[in-house]
């Protein structure tokens, strides 16, 4: 049996197929197009069998005082540059792991984007989409699920822990929703069943003796779509032990720092490694309205070893090509510093770096002026990063859905991915 | 018989060439003549004239697709599907029972007019629209997010069956205690109300001419900043907050101002940072533009400040005029747009689908039908009620809905639909199911909010149904729903248990009071086994009951209303 060619999607093909025979409106011929692109994009993406793990810098990291640093500038601040392996590119000197690294990473020093403040931001970030237009856009994950997800799978494949992105999927629908969990592998509620093993067992025997016989009388896709999800539930308590990194944990502290982020990154590597599409973790806090320099020497100090301690366990585990890692947060900060030797929130000119699954290492995009304050080369939306997110894990960034009858695309119009760091 | 003059020239006699702005105003002409037609020739509607005419209409359809209709559907499935769609619920094993036993031909007419007149139907349309009104996530969401104001409002209008068109015009007016949360949602947002006012009570999809002239180019952006004209003046007003705690609720009231105006600034990717736009005047869709008379002299505008709670009623009232105009019979979309969501929520799918939509790219299915509802509507003053009851009645609800058929909204009404239970539903169908009480609350640790996470939004954005990780986890390990199945005191496992019968009839009490049928000759077996079975070490004859309905409801069959 073809396992991706089962319930919900089987039934919008079909659905479509059919309006387009029956009429010739341009509204059916449209929908029949662009689900039928849709479905070709989902079959050839998880071919290439790519993966993503999204680094979500919850507040907003400082791009002065991380990968955009400013030495001797009033905007500077108090932290050292130091070099990295690619040659001429210094970085913060709280970030000496990622440093040795950096021929991994591409670096946007050119974000400019739309959403000042944390709600919209974190939405728009994670959507691509302004939150204002007020259409139920997916995230990043959901995305990333449905293009790269296996229908057959054990796993959820949207799995997200921490602080992190809470629009949900949206359009896409709840087949693709998000799996919250927690970084130490804690699963969420209603994942403890109540019943013995073996009586549930038998009570579940009864339904699918029932379902089959259910079967028999109807042949509709949604009762099959409700099979299949129940199944999947049973299948994921199966799976459950996947989560439990007790076992693993104390032999990759030392390569991920003794930190619940590093854990988590540690679960991610491995939820990938399983044929999890999407993992986002997240961490906390960066926004730094107050006592920017103590916040991000503290953050850094544990998010380095972690970023650093997965890409090289990704790359020693052989999945770097295929696993693309995210680096983001909602918003930089400004270049400014205020009273309370704070930085608040900055649109016109901050970073996000990428690294593995297809994307070109030591490349550093972009720039911006002499203190930071707008970007002097090369502007990033996020339109543009979503496209070369979307692009470097074989996903079609102008991929078209419906929301009624109304088309919407992976990524805005005029959307570009930044081709320099396409590998 | 129907007079032939009722029925009007089918739509679809014009060419398809004509779509846009030309086929736009013909429809708009044909329903000012149809109108009146009707009015000239009142003799001719009958209590049974609509029913009849859905069928004949229906049939005819089929036989253009070269179509056949499934067989009726049988007294159970029938019993079932008229219980949620008309009061939101499943009947109990008692009423199940006794309407299965019942030897009277006319039962299911019976049965629908005891439904119509139950309490609980006007709570299950007041349900329907109020998230129609409002969405699973409503803007505004600290002000929208408790309304139960607004449902007692919306809940009464359906008690009474207020006409639509009057409900409809109060709710536009919102000058009634609990009927302005509609616009509070849209707070300061002239055009995203505009948007929801079309979809909703035009059944137009003008947010594309928001941004640009649409595509299809029936509809340019001035016909959207034209009705957004007609909003652009109103004010929410907060009032003084009631109560305390969780029982605290804000209260606000509409305003409306006597200036100001939507500024309209062209096509928004064309749109130079700085361009503010010229104002437009309001102009109703495909319609005239307003007759407004200028502000009186030296008139001046009363500052709307933090704290003002109500402003003095303009001497032109252009949301009057708006409100005025959508409910009239004469509007071209709003009866068309009323009966057409009415039916989809009957039948699974509008004549014209998506239900949102009835511009002139997408046709109708039955043009000829569309255009009857909508003039029997108007001809019954705007009777929901009636129009309900006509749709129930008639044969095309009452077909059957299985078969090898695998798409769940069949297109031209050969089946029933099949549609998944609302979170709401679902709650209540375990109620009844399992002989709980509904109206005694927080007992058996049920919380509403879980069912409207687990279950609130089952579709994608194409309408389609998605079984999800989350609502089966939620099923199948959770106490809010494991509350129902376990015995208590009165419930369902209690009666079962207590039970001197033999195990077959309790397996058909089972079946009956969750499922609303008796089960099958094998199915019957397959539980009298399971219940008969030596529960094992460590459980009791109370689990293997609460096993065996937990079975029941996490059926397929359960999960949809078909």
């Amino acid at each position: 049996m073809n396992g991706n060619c089962r319930g919900p999607e089987h039934i919008s093909r079909r659905a479509l197929l059919k309006g387009a025979l029956a009429t010739t409106a341009g509204v059916a011929v449209a929908n029949w197009g662009g689900l039928f692109s849709s479905q070709t994009i989902a079959a050839e993406a998880q071919k290439r069998g790519k993966r993503c793990i999204l680094l979500w810098m919850n507040g907003g990291a400082s791009q002065i005082d991380t990968f955009d640093m400013k030495p001797g500038r009033p905007t500077g601040g108090p932290f050292r540059e130091i070099k990295t392996k690619v040659p001429g590119y210094h970085m913060c000197e709280y970030l000496p792991r990622m440093a040795v690294i950096a021929d991994r990473l591409g670096i946007i020093r050119s974000m400019r984007t739309q959403s000042p403040d944390h709600p919209e931001g974190i939405y728009q970030m994670h959507t691509c989409y302004k939150q204002s237009e007020r259409m139920p856009h997916p995230e990043l994950g959901a995305m990333i699920a449905k293009y790269l997800g296996q229908a057959d799978a054990d796993l959820p494949s949207f799995v997200r822990m921490g602080p992190t992105g809470n629009t949900g999927s949206g359009y896409l629908g709840p087949r693709h929703e998000p799996f919250s969990i927690d970084r130490n592998g804690k699963l969420p509620s209603f994942t403890s069943p109540y019943l013995l093993p073996a009586r549930e067992e038998r009570r579940n025997e009864l339904l699918l003796a029932m379902e089959a016989e259910a079967k028999q009388a109807s042949a509709a896709d949604v009762y099959e779509s409700h099979r299949v999800a129940k199944e999947r539930a049973w299948r994921l308590l199966r799976a459950k032990s996947l989560f439990d990194t007790t076992k693993e944990w104390p032999s990759h502290e030392p390569l991920y720092g003794a930190s619940e982020f590093g854990r988590g990154c540690f679960l991610a590597r491995k939820l990938v490694e399983a044929g999890v599409p999407f993992v986002e973790v997240g961490q906390d806090n960066y926004d730094s309205h107050a006592d920017n320099f103590v916040c991000h020497k503290a953050n850094m100090q544990v998010l380095d070893p972690a970023w650093s301690g997965l890409l090289i366990d990704l790359e020693r585990t052989g999945q770097l090509e295929d696993t693309l890692v995210v680096w983001m947060g909602e918003v930089g900060r400004t270049p400014t510093i205020n009273n309370r030797a704070g930085r608040d929130h900055f649109i016109k000119g901050w970073t996000v770096v990428l690294a593995g699954g297809g994307i070109k290492g030591g490349v550093v995009y972009g720039s911006t002026d002499a203190d930071g304050s707008d970007v002097a080369e090369n502007p990033v939306s996020e339109g543009d990063l979503f496209a070369t997110i979307y692009t470097t894990l074989g996903i079609n960034p102008r991929v078209k859905h419906f929301v009624g009858t109304r088309p919407v695309w992976a990524t805005p119009e005029g959307s570009q991915p930044v081709k320099e760091l396409l590998a | 018989m129907r007079t032939p003059a009722l029925l009007p020239a089918p739509v679809s006699k014009l060419s398809p060439l004509l779509a846009g702005r030309a086929f736009f105003i013909a429809c708009i002409a044909q329903s000012l003549v149809a109108t009146v037609a009707l009015a000239g020739n009142p003799g001719a509607e009958s209590p049974q004239s609509l029913r009849q005419l859905i069928d004949t209409q229906v049939r005819a359809g089929w036989d253009r697709e070269n179509l056949k209709g499934e067989a009726q559907a049988d007294d159970a499935t029938f019993l079932r599907r008229v219980y949620l769609d008309l009061v939101g619920t499943i009947p109990t094993h008692d009423e199940a029972r006794q309407f299965l036993e019942d030897k009277d031909a006319g039962k299911r007419a019976t049965l629908v007019e005891r439904l119509l007149a139950d309490s609980r139907f006007a709570q299950q349309q007041a349900t329907l629209w109020d998230l129609l009104l409002f969405s699973r996530n409503p803007p505004n969401s600290e002000a929208t997010r408790k309304r139960d104001g607004f449902r007692q409002w919306l809940t009464a209008k359906f008690s009474a069956n207020v006409p639509v068109d009057r409900w409809v015009r109060e709710l536009l007016l919102a000058e009634e205690d609990g009927s302005e949360l509609f616009y509070v949602q849209f707070q300061n947002k002239p055009e995203d109300l505009t948007e929801a006012f079309s979809r909703i009570f035009l059944g137009t999809q003008l947010q594309c001419a928001r941004c640009h002239d649409h595509p299809n180019a029936d509809l340019e952006q001035k016909d959207f900043y034209g009705m957004a004209g007609f909003f652009v003046r109103l004010v929410t007003l907060p009032q003084a907050t009631e109560g305390t705690g969780d029982k605290q609720t804000k209260r606000y009231r509409i305003g409306e101002k006597a200036t100001g105006e939507v500024l309209f600034a062209g096509n928004m990717k064309e749109l130079k940072p700085g361009n503010k736009g010229e104002p437009v005047k309001p102009k109703f869709l495909g319609g005239d533009p307003l007759d407004e008379p200028p502000p009186p002299k030296d008139f001046k505008e009363p500052e709307v400040k933090t704290g003002t709670k109500s402003l003095p009623k303009p001497a032109f009232s252009r949301k009057e005029k708006l409100a005025e105009w959508t409910t009239a019979a004469t509007n071209p979309f709003f009866a068309r747009a009323v009966v057409n969501r009415t039916w989809s929520q009957f039948m699974g799918r509008g004549i014209v689908h998506p239900v949102d939509n009835l511009g002139a790219g997408n046709q109708p299915t039955l043009p000829a039908l569309l255009d009857a509802l909508a003039q029997e509507f108007v001809a019954h003053q705007f009777d929901l009620k009636w129009l309900i009851r006509e749709i129930v009645n008639s044969q095309t609800y009452q077909l059957g809905s299985s078969g090898t058929a695998r798409d769940a909204l069949p297109k031209h009404f050969e089946r029933a639909r099949i549609r998944p239970l609302s979170a709401e539903e679902i709650m209540a169908a375990l109620q009844v199911a399992c002989g709980h009480d509904p109206a005694e609350k927080g007992s058996d640790s049920a919380t509403p909010e879980y069912f409207v996470r687990y279950f609130g939004t089952p579709m994608n954005g194409h309408g389609d149904f998605q079984g999800s990780l989350s609502e089966h986890l939620f099923l199948n390990n959770s106490s809010n729903v494991r509350a129902f199945l376990r015995r208590k005191n009165g419930n369902l496992a209690d009666t079962v248990l207590n039970s001197q019968e033999p195990w077959e009839q309790r397996v058909d009490r089972m079946f009956l009071s969750v499922l609303t049928r008796l089960p099958t000759g094998s199915e019957r077996e397959k539980f009298v086994t399971y219940l008969q079975r030596d529960p094992g070490p460590g459980a009791d004859p109370d689990a293997v009951i609460e096993e065996a309905l937990w079975v029941l409801v996490n059926l397929s069959e359960f999960r949809f209303n078909h």
